[in-house]
């Protein structure tokens, strides 16, 4: 970098956008000590490494929020809900990408401006609907309700990426005698794969973080909770135990966090192209 | 939205494969079927719904009129939650929107350590809104990491417990709103700026602008679009999302302090009971995440 580039605004922008920059790694960094001590160790000395490691910590989380049960209910509401979101969203993408007609238009707006609306919005009916189909407090409706909501933004940026496949591979496809379903399955698929895995990752993290339709839905009964639900179980309104609570915390941190080391640059740009494109 | 109208434009821009499409559209129904029965089929309900007097959730429902919204608009609880969502809001956004913009703009300079900068903005964008709440639920409590700080640097007067204090309570979560959106938007703001052609900015700095005056004076009306589809994201989502944190980190409370309309709208139907009172208030903020959208769209036209 040449000097003459740095000049003052320059340097005051840098200054601010690091202090910025830890105000936020110091939240975290927070968050990773304090769930190895104890409530008077964390009060005394905040920054400071733990006085005494208390790795039970981690041990006493897990069994007093059943975390395991309740990672294995996420685990199960995000990989369903990731597979019913693809069977959906492909045909569906294939469809819009290639099709001309008024209908596809019309569906294409369907889902453009269905990304505007807030799923908040749709809480209590969505909650009386699930009732009314016998499915309250379970882990299926929530599924079917997530896979719902991430719905919109998949068909808008799969359908866009699917549109960059050149339109010859399928009319030669045609002419080979290969049907619909098979071009889907053979051309499209494999062709749109960094697409499919963008909205893949992105939908992970909706399903996997998603926490106020799981308790509404779902409820805190730890056979059925999602591990966000389970969390904030760990309050106690007269005496918390913070040390735990931040332990538990960590480890529904823990499948994010791979995923983010594993993918790092793909899962940048699955989030932003979310937002950017959607 | 402009990206609606590029990807509708596109759409008819570049046609199918020749030959037939005939039965193509078929192939988006079940998607479509899903979509409306589960996200547009209760957004209608919530509007017939809230002509209803329905008092629990399991029982019974009479037709009520517009009693609802009498009841709503006749209540001090309502005019207090519009009050903390504008001021809320009215923070908010204002403060995110442009320091969200310099962030992104200084990605885009690649300054040093750009990569590990970048890791850490991303982060509020990966992490639960339950972790989150239960981080700042631990930091920001009597016993928490803030106060545990001013006492170590002499300040002992100024400890309290911030997020049960009323002065205090809304601050707090306007903080934690503003933790979690300024670095994340701040990244997307920088992916837009990216796809930017960077000719301009050099060809303004060979004639001697300043980064601040580049920054304002071309990458800015260059993304204006974008920017009004991140203010009205934003908007959106701390609109109508603020009730999860809120829930975590105070309940509404202390007393009526924290609680915005999307709150109120949850307290109503699950502590209170009162479906069509709760739904009247959705509503209203429905009406109002639709003006608002509407609002922004044209501030930003105007700017053109």
């Amino acid at each position: 970098m040449k000097f003459s580039q740095l000049s003052g605004g320059r340097l005051g922008a840098g200054a601010l956008v690091w202090a910025y920059g830890l105000l936020l790694a110091i939240p975290i960094y927070f968050l990773v000590v304090s769930s190895l001590k104890g409530n008077l160790d964390i009060f005394n000395d905040p920054f400071g490494l733990p006085k005494e490691w208390l790795f039970e910590n981690y041990s006493e989380a897990w069994e007093r929020a059943v975390l395991g049960k309740a990672l294995v209910n996420s685990a199960f509401v995000s990989i369903a809900a990731e597979i019913i979101t693809l069977a959906l969203v492909i045909p569906a993408s294939y469809g819009l990408a290639r099709s001309r007609s008024r209908l596809s238009l019309l569906i294409e707006r369907i889902f453009a401006l269905g990304f505007l609306i807030p799923a908040f919005a749709t809480l209590v009916p969505v909650l009386l609907l699930s009732i009314q189909l016998g499915l309250f407090q379970r882990r299926e409706f929530l599924t079917m309700f997530m896979v719902a909501s991430t719905l919109s933004l998949s068909v808008i940026l799969l359908t866009q990426f699917m549109r960059t496949i050149p339109a010859e591979l399928e009319e030669s496809a045609m002419i080979d005698g290969l049907n619909r379903f098979r071009i889907m399955w053979h051309i499209y698929l494999p062709l749109s794969l960094p697409g499919v895995s963008m909205i893949v990752i992105l939908n992970f993290l909706a399903y996997w973080n998603e926490f106020l339709f799981s308790l509404v839905l779902v409820g805190s009964n730890a056979d059925n909770r999602t591990v966000q639900v389970a969390l904030p179980t760990l309050i106690d309104q007269t005496k918390t135990e913070f040390g735990p609570l931040l332990a538990a915390t960590v480890i529904t941190l823990i499948p994010v966090y791979i995923l983010y080391i594993v993918l790092n640059r793909r899962l940048e740009n699955a989030l932003t192209a979310g937002a950017v494109k959607g | 939205m402009s990206s609606v109208k590029f990807r509708l434009k596109a759409n008819s821009q570049k046609a199918g494969p020749v030959g037939s499409t005939k039965g193509l559209s078929l192939f988006s129904l079940p998607a479509l079927g899903w979509f409306v029965f589960f996200t547009i089929g209760p957004l209608v309900a919530m509007f017939y719904i809230s002509t209803l007097n329905w008092r629990s959730i399991i029982g019974q429902s009479e037709p009520a009129g517009f009693s609802n919204y009498e009841k709503l608009f006749g209540s001090d609880v309502f005019y207090a939650a519009l009050q903390t969502t504008a001021i809320q809001l009215g923070i908010m956004i204002p403060v995110m929107i442009p320091l969200a913009f310099m962030v992104g703009y200084y990605l885009t300079l690649k300054p040093r350590g750009h990569r590990v900068l970048r890791v850490i903005l991303f982060t509020p964008g990966l992490i639960s809104i339950s972790a989150t709440a239960m981080v700042f639920y631990a930091a920001l409590g009597p016993q928490g990491l803030v106060n545990g700080l001013l006492e170590a640097i002499g300040l002992d007067d100024l400890t309290k417990p911030w997020l049960a204090s009323a002065d205090t309570a809304l601050a707090m979560v306007i903080i934690v709103g503003l933790w979690q959106g300024i670095g994340y938007s701040g990244v997307l703001f920088a992916a837009r700026l990216e796809s930017v052609n960077k000719d301009l900015f050099e060809a303004a700095k060979l004639d001697g602008a300043s980064e601040w005056r580049i920054m304002w004076r071309i990458a800015f009306p260059i993304t204006v679009d974008f920017v009004g589809t991140l203010t009205m994201l934003q908007f959106l989502w701390t609109l109508f999302g603020s009730a999860g944190l809120i829930l975590l980190l105070t309940r509404g409370g202390p007393g009526q302090t924290t609680t915005t309309l999307s709150l109120l709208i949850y307290q109503k139907a699950f502590f209170e009971n009162d479906l069509g009172y709760s739904q009247a208030a959705g509503v209203v903020l429905f009406v109002i995440g639709l003006a608002g959208m509407i609002l922004i769209r044209r501030l930003i036209r105007a700017r053109d």
